[in-house]
């Protein structure tokens, strides 16, 4: 499968902290990897850096062959980033709908357009009903989904979900995990970070896992469960 | 947006009867319009975009500069100079914008307290050009169509024209993309991003649009004054009063800094003539509770409640 998103020795230091220590990660259309690891691990320090919100100490970083290493990350979502923020982060003073129109109007600049793209998202996440409510007013459930078609309003290649399980009761977990999967069903490819195990092991194609910002084990969701090392980093060592 | 635009044609249309009605109430008339034209100017970028100017009297100034030196120097008429005035107001703020926009938090509101002082010390000093502390004096007006610039009725429609234009502006803007990403830097940078939004770019052209439009209705101030002095435009009060205008209206709404001029300005005026000495006792205290009590501004708050009882409903 040809790599949609190639990520190279990403190393992140905050002071003299090294926060995330020459990870890699590829990733191709329609597939989806996750990203595990106990508190601390650096999985949305990594994350962050890759979508361009954390300085980065170095690495190389390619979408599509393309080097947006140096890229802000305004640019890399125009080049085909979409990411979730781990707190959700509406714009309240707006509707609903508007929010998603935000993100719509990157790739359309007509409003009725970019109504019309932003209400089929929200149609596709099921917000359509509460469109015109303020975004203030959703409960957490529902800012999940908000946030999510705000990533997929930009139309993205890549779709960055920060803990987007996290909280979500249990039929809210069972429609979330259906529909990540429907994501890499129409070719989006998927990088979670996530802590719901339940999550990770029915969706992820591929799992990395971090403790101490180092790569332990990488693998399906089988492998590195049964890993030695992934069972101390989350256990710990007598 | 049609409602919007709709409305506005019909205060323009009464507004421009108000000189057959009251010819002796002219000049009150005219700050408050003026205001109105520049605290709706200021709210783009302080109310739709978030980032708080108090340096807007330097694109007044300018305008009023421009306008007066213009004509007494170079025998340039007005409106000319008040589009020259309106692309070195926007040159000025890109500069500036671009020196101080990628510092987060309260720098560059205070960096903008100094751009109006640069521009006073600048005026006091380039005697030459500006007539230094003693200021320039405009002698006389063009007469286009054989109208009088110097009679108050002309001016008044001036004010008028001014003020519907930037409320219009205003107006278009909210709705169209541009309005959006102005929003979407004001409530989080990060999530704007994440839009696809450069967030410094996008406070430039809002910075850049709003000293232009200022800097228009600073021209018309100038030749309402018809006499500038430094001290009188570059001056912190006045910056402060055309912030003030548009958070006590309503900031980053589209009637509110023209409802704030009224009040203002307005009360402002009833005050000075009823209570003397106190007035600006009295005045400070309106300003205080309406911080603390209404500090969405006039607008703001009835545009909260009236979206409130929708939703109540609706739900």
């Amino acid at each position: 499968m040809p790599n949609v998103l190639r990520a190279d020795g990403i190393t992140v230091k905050f002071g003299g902290v090294t926060a995330v220590n020459n990870v890699s990660l590829s990733l191709g259309s329609g597939e989806i990897l996750g990203l595990i690891g106990p508190n601390g691990a650096g999985k949305t320090t990594l994350f962050n850096a890759v979508t361009g919100f954390a300085p980065m100490h170095s690495g190389r970083i390619t979408l599509l062959d393309k080097d947006i290493t140096a890229l802000p990350a305004f640019k890399r979502t125009r080049l085909g980033f979409g990411r979730t923020f781990q707190t959700e982060r509406p714009f309240e003073e707006l509707t609903v709908l508007e929010n998603v129109l935000i993100a719509a109007f990157l790739t359309v600049g007509r409003r009725s357009e970019a109504e019309r793209l932003a209400m089929n998202v929200l149609e596709q996440v099921g917000l359509a009903d509460r469109a015109h409510q303020p975004a203030l007013d959703l409960n957490l459930a529902r800012r999940r989904r908000l946030e999510l078609a705000k990533a997929l309003a930009v139309k993205p290649k890549v779709i960055f979900l920060d803990e987007i399980m996290a909280g979500l009761n249990p039929p809210a977990l069972r429609e979330m995990i259906a529909f990540v999967r429907s994501l890499s069903g129409q070719g989006l490819a998927v990088l979670m970070v996530e802590h719901i195990m339940e999550a990770i092991i029915e969706l992820s194609d591929h799992v990395i896992v971090l403790a101490s910002g180092e790569k332990i084990a990488e693998g399906t969701s089988h492998q590195v469960t049964s890993n030695e090392r992934v069972i101390e980093a989350y256990l710990g060592t007598d | 947006m049609i409602k919007h635009l709709i409305g506005l044609g019909v205060l323009l249309a009464i507004g421009m009867t108000y000189p057959a009605i009251f010819p002796n109430n002219l000049t009150i008339a005219i700050s408050v319009l003026l205001f109105a034209g520049w605290a709706t100017s200021w709210d783009l970028l302080g109310g739709w975009n978030g980032q708080v100017s108090l340096g807007h009297a330097s694109f007044v100034g300018l305008g009023a500069y421009f306008v007066a030196i213009g004509q007494s120097q170079f025998g340039l008429a007005p409106w000319w100079t008040m589009a020259m005035a309106a692309a070195v107001a926007a040159v000025l703020a890109y500069f500036w914008g671009w020196l101080t926009f990628s510092l987060r938090g309260p720098y560059f509101s205070l960096s903008t307290i100094a751009v109006a002082e640069i521009l006073r010390l600048v005026a006091i000093n380039e005697e030459w050009l500006t007539g230094g502390a003693t200021g320039v004096f405009i002698a006389t007006l063009p007469e286009p169509f054989g109208v009088d610039l110097f009679s108050r009725t002309a001016q008044f429609y001036m004010a008028l024209a001014f003020a519907g234009v930037v409320i219009a502006t205003v107006i278009v803007v909210s709705r169209a993309r541009f309005g959006y990403q102005l929003r979407a830097v004001r409530e989080d940078e990060d999530s704007a991003m994440a839009a696809g939004i450069d967030p410094t770019a996008t406070k430039l052209k809002a910075f850049m649009l709003s000293a232009a439009l200022t800097s228009i209705g600073g021209g018309i101030y100038g030749i309402v004054l018809a006499f500038i002095e430094p001290h009188v435009i570059f001056a912190l009060l006045l910056s402060v009063q055309i912030a003030l205008t548009a958070i006590i209206g309503g900031r980053g709404t589209i009637w509110g800094p023209a409802v704030g001029a009224l009040v203002l300005i307005g009360a402002g005026e009833i005050f000075r003539t009823t209570f003397a000495e106190a007035n600006m006792l009295i005045y400070g205290i309106l300003i205080l509770v309406v911080v603390l009590f209404v500090p969405r501004g006039i607008v703001g708050e009835l545009a909260r409640r009236h979206i409130r009882r929708l939703y109540a409903k609706r739900a």
